[in-house]
């Protein structure tokens, strides 16, 4: 599961939020159903305990102790209905105490006196020995003529604690399984809404500028999603109208160029073997014939790089041996380099069938080391290396010659640049080589990469698929 | 020999006239599809140069036309448009030879003298140029009478410039000719060669045969320059 996706995000904070919700309510209301339940059993208590003030301890001289006693008994029979009942005087001496709760719950001799230095009423929770909890309201009565008592009302908190545990567990359970269901259902939901984005997202990816004419899937949900995928489709119809309009330029500049620049060769040209002409004139119009030549040179190559944009290389597709395209390259270039006592050593022995354009991939070859051999001194070292890595065949050409400055580096593949002054004054290349060399690897599915250190040389590495079958 | 040029630029078609003429041969042109058709309709030509943008009627047009009726005459194509689908289709139209614009006009030359030259060429196996000799099936070759040690490439240069003794080759067909088209743009591997070519040839004898033409391209002569 993408924790980054946004129906992750959006679940995880929800259901985050609505668990602190839940965790808080459900303190809330525990802690007031206990305050509630106990103050209740208190009040109850209190109501009994003055109860037996009201009605017997105020006639005690009249009545006697003895009375007392038996009528509390008689009314509250807390031996049955689980009571603590303690009538004594403010000294201590006992009046009352009731006896052992049929169901056993509690011994009443082991609950300890309650201070008299108390204030008039006021409750205790006690814990027994045994665990339970007894709620026990004392009251100080003061009858006139009559000493001082203390009476004590009690009962078991166990009702309320059974009840507020299974609150507990209730909560304790039910809390998670909530979140559970709420996080998948979430989860589920969101993804179904979100589904039309991963179509949108897929078609997107498979339109390149080779088939603009493509379009993306629109549901008719009414919704943003909709909106979305019309304003993409509106988009990419512009873009193929760009690119339909860049290439009808390509072409006309193509016709538009062409025509002129034949006729200033081919006059230049019968000008030059024109008899009447002097040395000098003819030196002058030799040099003019020349720019005419390399001015149609570079013609040539951006017509090249704007046919390889237009995806024309794969009108000659074909399956071939890398390492042998490498070799006979090679050995067609090694006057060229031997004309500057360049060694080139060729490393390609193992056969690497590739698929593509034959001419082209030979033209990347031809370019990278004809590179080479213009930016590496007299007796300098060219490598070329052809390997297969990784389902890829990876050429590399590897000179020792000036290098390339990292500033410049990643330029190198720009139309028209030149690293610096040493290189603009060569007037033979147009800084267009490379960038043929790339967009020729783009049309294969390769990569072309460049490491280079000043002075040590520089390394071009392409990356050609290898041909699956 | 009469030539049929359409072609609807003017300069070109003046230069192209021009230099054809100077060659001696007749030349008729026609600026639009339609005359052009025409004209290859009336009169049975020896050779046709067709340009491709053409007003009212398509260099294509004309191709398949003068195709349905004339199954003989060679048919140059000149054009702007160098893709290589445009190329296969026109080949298949039943176009002789295509040359894209801009081209030296030397190259036209050749062109055409190879399209002429079709029926009875000289196939005889060796070539002479002044007292160099070429065997095109032992691929030995001699200068007055001592044998060249020549690498593949080296021999193939100098077969190709003794084709047409005299001719200026541009570099570019040099390249197209000798190596291939991946080759396209890097000229300069042509002067290396020739460099070595003339060592092995020119150095030992008075007499220099390969000839620079400055701007243009290489030839080689078969008489001393003046």
């Amino acid at each position: 599961m993408n924790t980054r996706s946004i129906s992750f995000r959006l679940v995880a904070w929800y259901a985050g939020l609505l668990a602190l919700i839940f965790l808080l309510l459900s303190v809330l209301l525990y802690l007031d159903l206990r305050r509630f339940l106990e103050n209740d059993l208190r009040q109850s208590q209190s109501r009994r305990a003055h109860q037996i003030a009201n009605a017997l301890l105020v006639h005690v001289t009249q009545t006697g102790e003895p009375y007392v006693a038996s009528q509390v008994k008689d009314w509250f029979e807390p031996e049955i209905n689980g009571r603590f009942i303690r009538i004594s005087r403010a000294d201590g001496r006992p009046v009352y105490l009731s006896g052992k709760p049929k169901d056993g719950g509690f011994n009443p001799a082991d609950v300890p006196a309650i201070a008299s230095s108390s204030p008039p009423e006021f409750s205790q929770k006690i814990k027994l020995a045994d665990g339970k909890t007894l709620l026990v309201v004392a009251l100080n009565v003061k009858a006139p003529g009559a000493p001082e008592y203390v009476v004590e009302f009690g009962g078991l908190l166990d009702p309320v604690e059974t009840m507020l545990n299974h609150l507990f567990l209730q909560l304790a359970l039910g809390l998670p399984l909530a979140m559970i269901i709420i996080a998948g259902g979430g989860y589920l939901l969101l993804r179904r809404g979100l589904q039309p984005v991963e179509q949108i997202t897929r078609a997107a990816e498979r339109i390149t500028q080779h088939n603009l004419s493509e379009r993306l899937p629109v549901t008719q949900s009414g919704d943003e999603l909709e909106r979305l995928s019309v304003s993409l489709n509106r988009m990419i119809a512009r873009l193929d109208e760009a690119f339909q309009n860049s290439k009808r330029f390509v072409a006309d500049a193509s016709h538009d160029l062409r025509t002129p620049l034949t006729i200033m060769r081919g006059e230049l040209e019968s000008l030059a073997e024109d008899a009447r002409l002097n040395q000098e004139l003819r030196e002058r119009v030799a040099s003019m014939l020349e720019e005419a030549v390399h001015l149609s040179k570079i013609v040539e190559q951006l017509f090249t790089l704007s046919r390889l944009d237009a995806g024309e290389a794969q009108t000659e597709w074909s399956r071939f041996d890398l390492s042998e395209l490498a070799r006979t390259t090679a050995d067609q270039m090694s006057l060229l380099a031997e004309d500057k006592r360049i060694a080139i050593s060729c490393h390609a022995s193992q056969p690497l069938p590739v698929e593509g354009d034959r001419v082209r991939l030979k033209q990347v070859v031809v370019n990278l080391l004809d590179n080479a051999i213009k930016y590496t001194p007299v007796s300098g070292a060219i490598q070329l290396r052809v390997n297969g890595v990784n389902g890829h065949a990876e050429l590399e050409v590897e000179d020792n010659g000036m290098g390339i400055p990292p500033a410049a580096l990643p330029h190198v593949f720009e139309r028209f640049f030149r690293v610096d002054q040493t290189r603009a004054s060569n007037s033979e290349s147009a800084g267009l080589g490379l960038s043929i060399v790339k967009s020729i690897c783009t049309a294969h599915g390769a990569e072309v990469e460049v490491q280079s250190v000043v002075g040590k040389g520089s390394r071009f590495c392409v990356k050609v698929p290898l041909s699956k079958n | 020999m009469r030539i049929l040029l359409i072609e609807d630029e003017t300069k070109v078609a003046d230069i192209i006239v021009r230099g054809l003429k100077a060659e001696r041969f007749a030349v008729d042109v026609c600026h639009d599809g339609q005359s052009g058709w025409e004209a290859a309709d009336a009169y049975n030509y020896d050779l046709v140069i067709l340009d491709l943008m053409l007003p009212v009627l398509s260099g294509t047009e004309i191709l398949e036309k003068i195709r349905r009726k004339n199954q003989q005459v060679p048919i140059l194509i000149l054009t702007a448009r160098d893709g290589m689908a445009d190329k296969v289709k026109n080949f298949e139209g039943g176009a002789d030879d295509y040359l894209t614009k801009p081209f030296a006009f030397a190259e036209l030359q050749v062109r055409i003298k190879a399209l002429l030259r079709r029926g009875p060429v000289n196939r005889s196996s060796v070539v002479r140029v002044c007292d160099l000799e070429i065997d095109r099936l032992s691929q030995n070759v001699k200068r007055a009478g001592k044998k060249i040690e020549l690498t593949a490439k080296e021999y193939s240069l100098l077969e190709y410039l003794a084709t047409h003794p005299g001719r200026v080759f541009s570099r570019t067909m040099i390249i197209e000719h000798v190596w291939d088209q991946s080759f396209q743009g890097l000229t300069n591997i042509v002067d290396v060669y020739v460099r070595h070519l003339r060592e092995k040839v020119d150095d030992a004898s008075p007499v220099k045969l390969l000839r620079t033409v400055r701007g243009v391209g290489y030839s080689l002569n078969d008489e001393t320059p003046t």
